[in-house]
């Protein structure tokens, strides 16, 4: 006899809250790419914008850069990242920890403003970088565009390469070195060894990685839009952005952009389903002995200054030269490429105005109540997820997981385009182009993250600690106050900063979502930049990377701050 | 103390019961031990009394209250039943002092601060860890994380204690002087206790009573001394320890006709299944003049003869060519090959009956 599970009250709310982040947005959105008028509610049935979409021959253009662009920072990405992982994780580089700092710290950097320091230094009209190759070499033209495809997945692959890393050394890290020891005492070579060992172990993760970088290729805006959508080069992403934000005729092209969102949004949950299986299996291979042990380290010899030349090289193409040409844009009174002629016209001005710009002033409180609260919500929710999943034996649990999970392979854009037709659907929810529905849109946005974290802890937390409690006297809601909660803590604000770090640079959603009064700093340092004020833009980077930075390192500190297990 | 009628439990998902129709009756005072080997249900019955498992059907009640019933619908939350619980891997709060452990069930009942530090400084007096109530639970060995949970389970004053395997994770030494120590301060104390392991040398040196449980069922219950002595199943003569099984093909009386010779029992006994003899009780003599019949001699050879310093293990092959594990004195000297005859002592061949099938 097989005993039926039921429903908990938990597992219903949490179900109906889930329908409602996220399998309501997604539905009204294949509704509306079946609908004429591209509205959901609106009569009438019909394959009008499918026609239209896959009969223009755009299209496919628009298809085949989406697909070069992802799958060019995919490899770009996993081969930089893979090589700066192992050098620091398996090999004797002098000054590791150095090296590690240089690799993680372009995560501090937005994506979008990479692209826009990228741009100030290779822009073929007057890019520093250029500049200086026209001098050295006697050319006419700048021989470097930014502003093409290879030039999007150039610094689409300098943005990914920290996550890559992070992703990779773990997996270098927690390498038994026993495993390859029994190798090479069974008879194996080096050789032999990497092929039939080492490889075998780290393909869930490498396969993990690329299915991860495949799914963030799919769905960037930052890059795309700032480099490609100027000069009418599109991925899907910036699409969907263009059809939305720019439209001639005055509304926006709904139908259309909904039955764009359809096809990709297939092929992304394919993606993210196989980025799942393949993540479960990487954690089977793990192999956490509880003792420590060092990784074998190649001795890299003669070949060690190379070594440390290629890490520098990426720091200095990732932060030193991006972010200082954004200084220096930050201190010109006009757009100028770097030289010595500038110097005595360097000015603070840009900076000074920022202070006494109301705008920005709203902009920046936007910004900063918007992030705390939907780090607020979406970490509460994770923590009831993950104990939902984990730990309740209710009905459901296994729908909560997949709906909690899903946002993952949803572009920040589509769930702006969703939100949109939800809220003017259901128009009695006054919500439409406030903040409050930016909030809506980064709970659902960043449910993945948060709650993967929270599963990820909670997983490591033995049941028995709550058993205890409960054995001892307490309620189940008691023993997760007391007891779950407190152990949970650190985790947990870690999660809540990294989301408050990415709601404050998030650009597509917000663009998209754009109202009166719900302009955040991103956005308006983004129209800032396109509307031809770069120095003022390049002014609000500097700040916002110095926050960044303030934020990421109080999450590194809070994330080294585990919960320390009793030892056995 | 508690009473568990007819309880079945199967886990959602899973197609076979975890366990399967189990009735005791446990007194007050006593140490129940529910013995058996990994995945019998042990640790799932004892979680079914704590209401950390719903069970399917049965009813469970501890003291005069029913706690479980699926006839009465009835089932009372962990919290609000009237038990304390040790765990395997102890559950000691890595967030929490030891005090603030020990404390943690009186919070939750609201005790007054003053009575409340008082009882906790008793219990840990009584583990000897009254030094350490400030100490963080991270800083403690296996062993004191061991006491602080015992600690953290009395102070609550209940009348059941349940016990998972609390000493699996101590290194032998340990374990051993734990063993004993864990009996008497539950014997001080009067507490009731169900206490599951795998381990037989503890369940026979701890408890009362066993319940021997398999694949889901009850086999046996009994006192130390029964179920080591006259164990009635070929499982329990086996899982207590070491035990030489002989198939009993016809019964006559107290004689019966067994694959090594026609045997004396002690007494008679219908349902014969075999008999079984532990290899301690086996006598060992050198060959002499041809055995007395109904004296249970029976004629064979050394093949393998290990020094242990304690005693000494022969390996016996009877005419029949079955071999016979026996342990003997040290002090007779033995050689491999040589002819020896072994006595099979009436009174210690164990009558087994037909395992009842799962």
């Amino acid at each position: 006899m097989i005993q039926r599970q039921r429903f908990t009250p938990l597992n219903i709310g949490l179900l109906l809250l889930l329908f409602y982040l996220v399998a309501i947005p997604l539905a009204l959105l294949l509704v509306a790419s079946f609908k004429p008028s591209g509205l959901p509610l609106d009569p009438g049935w019909g394959l009008v914008h499918f026609r239209d979409v896959y009969g223009d021959p755009g299209f496919y253009g628009l298809v085949g850069n989406t697909l070069v662009f992802a799958l060019g920072c995919t490899v770009g990405a996993l081969t930089v990242g893979g090589v700066l992982a192992w050098l620091v994780e398996r090999t004797d580089l002098p000054y590791k920890g150095a090296a590690r700092v240089a690799i993680a710290l372009p995560m501090v950097l937005p994506p979008f403003l990479l692209a826009m320091g990228w741009a100030l230094l290779a822009s073929p009209r007057n890019g520093s970088l250029n500049e200086l190759l026209k001098n050295l070499f006697g050319l006419d033209t700048g021989p470097l565009n930014i502003y093409s495809l290879g030039g999007m997945v150039f610094v689409e692959t300098l943005a990914l390469v920290p996550s890559v890393y992070l992703i990779l050394s773990s997996a270098f890290r927690n390498m038994d070195p026993a495993l390859e020891e029994a190798a090479m005492t069974s008879g194996a070579r080096w050789p032999q060894m990497i092929r039939r060992i080492f490889l075998p172990m780290l393909a869930p993760a490498l396969l993990a990685a690329g299915a991860y970088l495949l799914i963030v290729g799919f769905l960037v805006f930052d890059v795309p839009g700032t480099l490609g959508m100027p000069v009418g080069l599109f991925v899907v992403s910036s699409r969907i952005v263009y059809l939305a934000t720019d439209q001639s005729g005055g509304t926006a092209a709904y139908g259309q952009i909904a039955a764009i969102g359809v096809t990709f949004l297939i092929l992304l949950l394919g993606l993210a389903w196989g980025y799942r299986k393949l993540t479960a299996q990487a954690s089977r291979f793990v192999t956490i002995t509880g003792k420590g042990f060092r990784p074998r380290e190649l001795r890299l010899g003669a070949i060690t200054p190379v070594a440390i030349a290629l890490v520098l090289l990426y720091f200095l193409l990732a932060v030193i030269a991006p972010l200082g040409l954004l200084l220096w844009t930050s201190l010109t009174p006009y757009l100028a490429p770097m030289s010595w002629d500038m110097l005595p016209k360097l000015t603070l001005d840009n900076h000074i105005a920022l202070f006494s710009n109301r705008r920005l002033g709203a902009a920046s409180w936007t910004s900063i109540w918007v992030a705390a609260l939907s780090a607020t919500i979406v970490t509460a929710i994770s923590l009831l997820v993950a104990w939902s999943v984990l730990r309740s034996k209710g009905r459901g649990r296994m729908l909560i997981d997949t709906l909690s999970f899903m946002p993952l392979a949803i572009p920040g854009t589509m769930i702006g385009m969703a939100l949109i037709y939800v809220y003017l659907t259901l128009s009695f929810i006054p919500v439409y182009g406030t903040a409050w529905i930016l909030v809506i849109a980064y709970v659902t946005v960043y449910l993945s993250f948060t709650s993967r974290a929270a599963n990820a802890t909670l997983i490591q937390l033995h049941p028995e600690l709550e058993e205890a409690a409960r054995t001892s006297g307490g309620t189940p809601a008691y023993t997760i106050r007391r007891i779950v909660l407190p152990l949970m803590m650190p985790a947990l604000a870690g999660a809540w900063i990294w989301v408050v770090a990415h709601v404050m640079r998030e650009l597509s959603t917000a663009l998209l979502l754009q109202g009166d009064d719900n302009t955040t700093v991103a956005v308006q340092l983004f129209s800032y930049w396109s509307g031809g004020q770069p120095n003022k833009a390049a002014a609000v980077g500097v700040w916002l990377v110095l926050a960044m930075t303030v934020v990421t390192v109080a999450w590194q500190w809070l994330s080294a701050r585990r919960p320390q297990a009793p030892a056995q | 103390m508690v009473k568990i009628e007819n309880l079945w439990l199967t886990y959602p998902g899973a197609a076979a019961p975890s366990v399967k129709d189990i009735s005791l009756e446990i007194k007050a005072g006593e140490f129940l031990t529910l013995l058996g080997p990994s995945g019998c249900g042990k640790t799932s019955t004892l979680r079914s009394v704590a209401g950390l498992e719903t069970p399917t059907a049965g009813s469970i009640s501890i003291g005069d209250t029913v706690v479980f019933s699926d006839k009465q619908a009835c089932n009372v939350p962990t919290h609000a039943r009237d038990i304390a619980m040790v765990f395997q891997s102890y559950a000691i709060w890595p967030h929490m002092t030891v005090g603030q452990n020990v404390s943690f069930p009186l919070d939750v009942a609201r005790t007054p601060r003053a009575e409340s530090r008082k009882r906790v400084a008793e219990v840990l007096a009584m583990v000897g860890l009254a030094d350490l109530i400030d100490r963080s639970a991270t800083q403690l060995s296996g062993g004191q994380q061991q006491r602080v949970a015992i600690a953290r389970a009395l102070v609550r004053r209940t009348s059941v204690m349940l016990l998972d395997e609390p000493l699996s994770n101590l290194d032998a030494k340990l374990r051993e002087q734990m063993r004993l120590e864990l009996r008497d301060l539950l014997k001080r104390v009067g507490m009731t206790a169900i206490y599951v392991t795998h381990d037989q040398e503890e369940a026979l040196m701890l408890s009362d009573r066993i319940a021997l449980m398999h694949a889901g069922k009850l086999i046996e219950v009994g006192t130390p001394r029964e179920l080591y002595l006259a164990p009635t199943t070929e499982f329990g003569a086996t899982f207590l320890g070491a035990a030489e099984i002989i198939a009993v093909t016809r019964c006559d009386g107290d004689m019966a006709e067994t694959e090594v010779g026609t045997l004396q029992l002690a007494r008679t006994v219908p349902n014969l299944a075999s008999v079984a003899i532990r290899p301690e009780a086996i006598v060992v003599e050198p060959a002499r003049e041809p055995a007395a019949v109904g004296s249970n001699r029976i004629a064979g050879h050394l093949t393998s003869v290990v020094f242990s310093g304690r005693q000494q293990q022969l390996v016996v092959e009877l005419a029949s060519g079955r071999k016979m594990n026996a342990q003997v004195d040290a002090m007779r000297n033995f050689t491999p090959g040589e002819a020896v005859q072994v006595v099979l002592p009436p009174e210690r061949l164990m009558p087994l009956y037909k395992d009842p099938t799962p």
